[in-house]
């Protein structure tokens, strides 16, 4: 048990998929303007991102690898994704209309998010369990909603007036990344 | 009439309290630390602190300068983040270091985002944590004091040992030019009373801090214990000074408490079990990162706020399996025969390149060898998922022989779990079990610091070792240590186990079954 | 032939993929610790981006508008993982060098984001053209930017020893200084074009100050941002017609 809560920490806050992977930086540095849709966002990661896991979990363990076709994964994980995104846009389409529209194009890029399939392919890399990619697969998505709900944060405060001109934009946002990296070190090489 | 007329909206107060009336009150405050930390640590403090200012000082008039600004240096915030970032670097520095944090902290941290009170993040912490992670040598504590310690109270604290906590309250004891929790203090109190900080930022945190160490530290609410905690490592310094800053601590007093507690809390989490060589900075910059989200969520409910109802249900539709799936489905189908074809027809050199390889690396250990083969007496109990040896795994062992069919020696294969994933190695032992050499198969650690395991000067040092070694910082002294790569401990830790167990594995099974 | 020269123009310098349209920051912040690994990422996408390119505009008209998608995913992990496994087979030196790259690509946001706004709807000659030269724009950033981060980080680049031993910021190597770097050459690269532009307004007769101008709102030249947004916007406005066309069959 403590080694799943350390495998979720580990994804989450030591292991960020954003500020240390470097996974799914396109939307978090797309979405990450308006604090609602950064939350929304993150909220369709998590359950994507967790479910996706532990189906390419139970495809993995049992029906590519005893099969010996080890290198359909990749393909085999995305359309497993690609379901389930296309499962929590229908789902959000009639329950909640508003957040559906806020997200806009970035619901169906959730497909496409590096982090999504890095995350499932990281699983298999590390030979985890069942319930070690489901943790991982948690810990990961958690790590980056809390990293785009947090840069949402800090640029609702950046005006864009008061930058020097070439800083406007792209640039800024990256060296708010850098300094958000800067403090998630802190938790390198945690111990718990 | 003369001189321009000045013109504002209603209602018209003047107060004593101006940006440039808060730094002076800082600096005043800061001024006891200041005095005791040169007096103590020499002119050398003295020259880093100064250092410091004037880079602050400069970097931010020429920033000004270029953004075609009008000057803002006379604000005295220049100074302030100066001053703080010397005081919070060691006495042995570097000059060097204080004039590239300085200019960080002023322009990356401060003017890139619009300057005073635009920034987010505190510029002084921000820049030390930068100097921590790029000059991690240059940014150790060296002993200036007790030359002969070996550590400062905070590396004594972890491996808990008693500390001197009156040196560490008059700011005698080794550490950072600014370490003097006395001056500190007075300087504290000072500008609580005046009302400049908020007693809900630096009271929280303090006790935040103090709880988490009490509940988890391993000596609960020893007087002693906590109190040397409190005593170093810049928490103090932190809460008062740090965490305090207006421009990067919630506008809410709930935020204010939820921000200190948050700090006080994480940076006792790093303290007790975290790897970084300043707990405390990170925490506080982890929560300046978190503020905006507290100020966005926590703020007060407006006059006449009340809740909206919820909407009607809408009635649903019946569900079909939209036609494009079929279309997906083909087209998968059609990639996956495609890639297995591919696959089969390269399976096979595949694997032979794998298998060349791995040979490489074993043969390279076992210098002559001109056959390898698995280890018959080891085989059953290896398998084929290997076993745990210690810290590490081991996978396979092979025996190399040379024309003759004499034995020249055994090549291990050893997985440990390193910083930035697995680390495979193969280790050559003699037929006494004696190091002959170590080579790296599957190893991804952090370029420039981990990775530095793959380089002679690390990896040398196992050779023709026996024993049980044990990793030490600096140089190593006896026969059975090894140095550790600085900045890069988990690494050194994952490839000494593996070499530990790969020893160990000799001795009792190799040599033993024989 | 002028456009096939344009395409390459366009993916270099105009709308570098990394620097302009901010596509592929995922591996480009990953992988340029060294301006070496920088050339051999970039190749490696260039490869895999042309065939890509050439695969999907191809089957641009067989492919049902809605699963597009991940119809192009599948298309492009599938010529990933055939590359992989060709170069493991039969180039095992340059796997060696290049391996652990090319699964990256995979989640190369250049690729699919090619594959949406142009491959699908230009012919296969203009799509290869175009592939080199965001290929090439790619390349040139990663190495450019691993170059700095190396010798910033280390004092080499491509493993020469340029400043002093013992000089390197490690934090160039690492994750924040991957944020710094790139923005630092995002933030030149706004600098110059605004400069550029400041001083063809001044060659029209103005003083090139926006801040102090009453026509600023209504001028024709915008900041690159905007300019991005207003080809965003119509290039949705186009893929919405697309679809509204395609739905109305």
């Amino acid at each position: 048990m403590k080694s799943l809560i350390m495998i979720i920490i580990a994804g989450a806050l030591i292991n960020n998929v954003v500020l240390n992977q470097f996974l799914g930086i396109c939307s978090f540095l797309g979405v990450s303007k308006q604090m609602k849709a950064s939350a929304s966002l993150g909220a369709a990661v998590i359950f994507v991102i967790t479910i996706a896991s532990a189906v390419a979990s139970l495809l993995y363990d049992y029906v590519l690898k005893p099969l010996g076709m080890d290198f359909m994964k990749t393909i085999i994980f995305i359309l497993v994704i690609a379901a389930l995104v296309q499962i929590v846009e229908m789902f959000l389409k009639k329950k909640s209309p508003s957040v559906y529209k806020a997200l806009g194009i970035y619901l169906p890029l959730i497909t496409t998010n590096c982090a999504v399939l890095g995350v499932a392919l990281t699983n298999v890399q590390e030979g985890y369990n069942f319930a070690e990619c489901v943790a991982s697969g948690f810990g990961t998505a958690v790590g980056y909603t809390v990293a785009i709900v947090l840069l949402a944060g800090i640029r609702s405060r950046i005006n864009e007036k008061d930058l020097p001109a070439p800083l406007r934009g792209a640039p800024i946002v990256m060296i708010a990344a850098a300094l958000m990296s800067i403090a998630f070190m802190g938790f390198g090489g945690l111990q718990l | 009439m003369n001189g321009v007329l000045n013109l504002s909206s209603s209602p018209h107060t003047r107060d004593r309290w101006t940006t440039p009336y808060i730094m002076r009150m800082v600096v005043l405050s800061l001024l006891p630390a200041t005095v005791v930390g040169i007096l103590v640590h020499g002119w050398q403090a003295f020259g880093i602190i100064a250092l410091a200012i004037v880079s602050a000082v400069a970097s931010e008039w020429v920033f000004d300068k270029v953004c075609h600004k009008p000057s803002t240096i006379w604000d005295g915030s220049a100074v302030v983040t100066g001053l703080l970032l010397g005081l919070s670097l060691g006495p042995k520095t570097p000059l060097y270091l204080p004039v590239i944090g300085s200019v960080f902290a002023i322009v990356v941290c401060k003017g890139c985002f619009g300057g005073l009170g635009k920034n987010f993040i505190n510029p002084a912490l921000a820049a030390r944590c930068f100097l921590l992670i790029s000059f991690a040598n240059a940014m150790t504590i060296k002993p200036s004091i007790d030359a002969v310690a070996s550590a400062t109270p905070m590396g004594a604290l972890k491996a808990f040992e008693q500390v001197d906590i009156t040196k560490m309250f008059l700011g005698t004891a080794d550490g950072v030019i600014g370490s003097s929790i006395l001056a500190l203090l007075i300087g504290g109190l000072l500008l609580w009373s005046l009302d400049i900080i908020h007693g809900q930022i630096c009271f929280s945190v303090l006790i935040g801090f103090t709880l988490l160490i009490g509940l988890f530290g391993g000596e609960g609410f020893n007087p002693r214990f906590l109190l040397a905690h409190l005593c170093g490592g810049g928490v103090v310094m932190g809460a008062f000074f740090m965490a305090t800053d207006y421009v990067t601590s919630p506008v809410s007093r709930l935020g204010q408490f939820i921000y200190g507690c948050l700090i006080g809390v994480l940076g006792g989490i790093f303290r007790l079990w975290g790897n970084t060589a300043d707990s405390f900075s990170y925490a506080i910059i982890i929560g300046n990162v978190c503020t905006p989200l507290i100020d966005t969520y926590i703020v007060q409910k407006p006059l006449a706020y009340r809740k909206i109802g919820r909407t009607r249900r809408v009635k649903r539709e019946p569900f079909r399996i939209p036609k494009p799936v079929i279309a997906l489905t083909i087209i998968a189908v059609i990639a996956g025969l495609a890639l297995s074809g591919v696959f089969f027809v390269t399976k096979d050199t595949i694997e032979e390149q794998a298998m060349l390889e791995a040979a490489a690396a074993y043969t390279s250990v076992i210098p002559g060898a001109k056959s390898l083969k698995i280890a018959e007496e080891t085989a059953d109990l290896l398998g084929d998922d290997g076993i745990d040896q210690g810290s590490a795994h081991i996978n396979a062992c092979y025996v190399g022989k040379d024309g003759d069919g004499k034995v020249l020696g055994y090549a291990l294969s050893i997985t440990a779990k390193g910083f930035g994933g697995n680390i495979v190695m193969a280790l050559g032992l003699t037929p006494e079990g004696e190091v002959v050499d170590i080579a790296f198969t599957e190893i991804s650690e952090t370029a420039g610091l981990g990775m530095k395991a793959t380089e002679p000067a690390f990896k040398d040092q196992f050779a023709g070792k026996s024993g049980t070694l044990t990793l030490v910082k600096g140089a190593a002294s006896a026969d059975n240590e090894i140095s550790a790569i600085s900045g890069a401990s988990v690494t050194s830790n994952a490839v000494t186990g593996a070499v530990n167990a790969g020893l160990e594995f000799f001795r009792t099974v190799l040599k033993g079954g024989n | 032939m002028k456009k096939y020269v344009e395409r390459l123009w366009n993916g270099l310098i105009k709308e570098n993929p990394v620097l302009v349209l901010m596509l592929g920051m995922c591996p480009a912040l990953a992988v340029s610790t060294q301006a070496a690994n920088g050339i051999g990422m970039g190749l490696s996408t260039l490869a895999v981006l042309v065939l890509s390119n050439l695969v999907i505009s191809i089957l641009r008209k067989v492919i049902p508008d809605q699963v597009r998608l991940p119809a192009y995913i599948v298309i492009v992990a599938s010529l990933v993982t055939v590359t992989e496994l060709l170069i493991k087979a039969y180039l095992p030196d340059l796997y060696k060098n290049l391996g652990i790259y090319i699964p990256l690509i995979v989640v190369n946001c250049i690729i699919l984001g090619r594959a949406e706004a142009y491959a699908n709807k230009h012919t296969p000659l203009l799509s290869v053209m175009d592939g080199i030269g965001m290929g090439l724009g790619f390349t040139v950033a990663l190495t450019l930017a691993g170059a700095l981060r190396e010798l910033l980080g280390t004092g080499k680049v491509f493993g020469a020893q340029i400043l002093p031993e013992g000089f390197g910021m490690t934090i160039f190597i690492q994750p924040p200084g991957a944020f710094l770097i790139f923005a630092l050459i995002i933030a030149i690269m706004n600098a110059i074009g605004i400069k550029t532009r400041q001083r063809k307004l001044v060659e029209s007769g103005c003083d090139g100050n926006c801040s102090l101008c009453a026509t600023a709102a209504n001028c024709e030249t915008k900041q690159p941002a905007e300019k991005a947004g207003k080809a965003e916007n119509a290039e949705k406005k186009e893929a919405g017609a697309a679809e509204e066309g395609g739905a109305a069959k």
